[in-house]
């Protein structure tokens, strides 16, 4: 028997995705090593972890470039942007929802409030994780930034707690989405998800 | 233009590895014909600083750098090795100088402004009738007036040690308190009097602003890391890090600021050419940077305040949040399984609805 499957994520946002978490997780691990080279053993010298951390560094601006173009030119924008009126006005429900005050939530579209929210904020982060990095990497050509910023080691605190950051949020964000269902977690590999998918919502509310 | 020395040349002779021979006393026959064919003069001043600056511009073993310095140039005015003292040197050879030549001639300040009660902590002369002249008032008269400043040294460039955190005495760069005249920052604590001495030739020879980067220094001097250039990079690469003073390894953990710090030092070497901070087993304390001596100098990342006289770490920032999203994981999960919006409910349902 087979399911009736709907498209989810165009091929476009499944390689955007896919390439932009490969990135991130290697400048998260490379990142820690780089810090920490003693305490985060995982590669052989500050050498590798470095040219790793700015080849994918290179990786992360043409998946940050790629997908905001995405965004706009496919019309994805109003799906995974927050919109500070219309997401706002349905955050509270949802927080009953994710709070277990209520059973049921209404339609939001293809995320809700909190992953637009996330998806948004990630967009931030990764621009402000290009521009400290940059400084990082190239002091002399970026000193006037630097100075914006309020020297390098505040350039560097801000890279490191924004690090942070990820990691937590995409902890969030993976478990969020395991516990939402495997279809789910299936459909950013396939870019298909079951017609009948049950996203946490009444058909009659819907 | 009287020198023979182009401008290139100039430059690659400032920015090379000048560690074999001085640069300072490379310039001084350059700088002499360039005071005789009549270059502007430079007067001097010193602020809220130590004088080590001068001490380290004169510094330089070649006699010959000295002589211009003191005598060859129109150093017309220099509190510590000026003939001239009290009214005679405030009244002929600051103000006098500064105003027969409106906008031709260089001012060197050395040491921050301090600008608190008035700018009283800092007194420089006083008036016919008696009044106390202060530094403040001082660099406003005449550094409006001068072609350009310089400022030696990290105090007037950009605040440095006396404007450092609770600042009593409220000391700002000179850049805060004269505007709109071209400024030359060398800083440095000290400079390197190689620095000062290039700076001076440069505009002597050439009446004109040495490039400067976006922190208002000379290229020539500034444009390189210690971090990049460092003789223990090595180490860097390899991840081999120096645990304690006096250890082989990399000194990041213990605090240098190489990779943040711009100056040639890994290759001009200090005491005419003897040794450097790295060299002698010191971390950089990146004393040319704007936010020298704010920073911890011997720490890799400065704590965050989170309240009075407490600080912490990024690290168990992290950590806490780290803790707490894995609560709430933990929570959510929990209660997705009891309400049966996961698990073996959700199965049952399923199928049901498969039925
Ligand atoms: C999600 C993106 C990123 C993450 C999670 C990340 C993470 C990190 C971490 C944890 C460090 C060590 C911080 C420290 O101890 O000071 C680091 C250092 C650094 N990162 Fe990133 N980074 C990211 C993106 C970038 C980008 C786009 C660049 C651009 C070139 C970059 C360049 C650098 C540089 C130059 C350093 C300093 C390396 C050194 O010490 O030589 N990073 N990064």
């Amino acid at each position: 028997m087979f399911k009736k499957m709907e498209e989810r994520h165009s091929l476009w946002i499944r390689i955007f995705h896919w390439t932009n978490m490969i990135a991130i997780t290697m400048l998260i691990l490379t990142g820690f090593y780089i810090h920490a080279p003693q305490t985060f053993r995982l590669f052989g010298s500050m050498d590798t972890a470095r040219g790793f951390h700015f080849a994918m560094a290179y990786v992360l601006v043409v998946g940050v470039l790629g997908r905001v173009y995405y965004a706009i030119a496919a019309k994805d924008a109003k799906n995974i942007v927050y919109s500070p009126v219309e997401d706002t006005k349905k955050l509270p429900s949802m927080l009953k929802y994710y709070l277990f005050l209520a059973d049921d939530h209404p339609y939001y579209g293809k995320y809700n409030p909190g992953q637009k929210g996330m998806y948004t904020g990630w967009l931030v982060m990764a621009i402000l994780m290009i521009i400290t990095g940059f400084i990082l990497y190239k002091p002399h050509l970026f000193l006037g930034l630097s100075g914006w910023f309020g020297g390098f080691l505040t350039v560097r605190l801000i890279h490191y707690i924004i690090t942070w950051l990820f990691v937590l949020t995409v902890m969030l964000h993976v478990y969020l989405d395991v516990a939402e269902g495997i279809p789910i977690l299936k459909s950013m590999f396939t870019g298909k998800i079951p017609a009948d998918f049950h996203h946490g919502y009444h058909e009659d509310e819907a | 233009m009287s020198s023979k020395l182009s401008r290139r040349d100039f430059l690659k002779m400032c920015a090379g590895s000048a560690a074999v021979i001085s640069l300072s006393s490379y310039l001084a026959p350059f700088m002499k014909e360039a005071v005789a064919a009549g270059a502007p003069p430079v007067i001097w001043i010193q602020g809220a600083s130590c004088t080590g600056c001068s001490i380290s511009l004169l510094n330089t073993v070649h006699p010959d750098i000295k002589e211009v310095l003191t005598k060859v140039i129109s150093l017309t005015y220099h509190p510590n090795i000026s003939a001239a003292a009290g009214d005679l040197a405030i009244k002929e050879a600051i103000y006098k100088v500064a105003e027969t030549n409106p906008k031709n001639f260089f001012l060197v300040v050395e040491g921050a402004v301090p600008t608190g009660a008035e700018g009283r902590f800092c007194m420089v002369g006083e008036t016919e009738n008696g009044e106390p002249i202060v530094f403040e008032k001082l660099i406003k008269d005449i550094g409006s007036k001068a072609k350009a400043i310089i400022n030696f040294g990290t105090c007037s460039a950009y605040g440095g040690i006396p404007a450092t955190s609770p600042n009593p005495t409220d000391c700002k760069p000179v850049s805060k308190v004269v505007k709109n005249v071209p400024i030359i920052n060398v800083p440095g604590c000290p400079p390197h009097p190689d620095w000062m001495v290039g700076t001076i030739a440069h505009v002597l020879l050439y009446n004109d602003l040495p490039e400067l980067d976006s922190f208002g220094r000379p290229k020539m001097f500034f444009e390189r890391i210690i971090h990049d250039n460092c003789q223990r990079r090595q180490y860097f690469d390899n991840a081999i890090f120096a645990k304690t003073f006096g250890e082989m390894g990399c000194m990041l953990e213990l605090g240098c600021k190489g990779p943040y710090a711009h100056c040639d030092a890994t290759t001009r070497l200090w005491n005419n050419g003897n040794n450097w901070c790295v060299g002698c087993g010191g971390v950089c304390i990146g004393c040319t940077e704007p936010q020298f001596p704010a920073w911890p100098m011997y720490e890799r990342m400065p704590d965050m305040p989170v309240g009075p006289a407490t600080s912490v770490t990024a690290d168990q920032i992290g950590l806490v949040l780290g803790g707490a999203t894995a609560l709430g994981i933990a929570g959510h999960l929990a209660g997705n399984i009891i309400t049966g919006r996961i698990g073996p409910k959700k199965a049952d349902e399923a199928k049901e609805g498969e039925a």
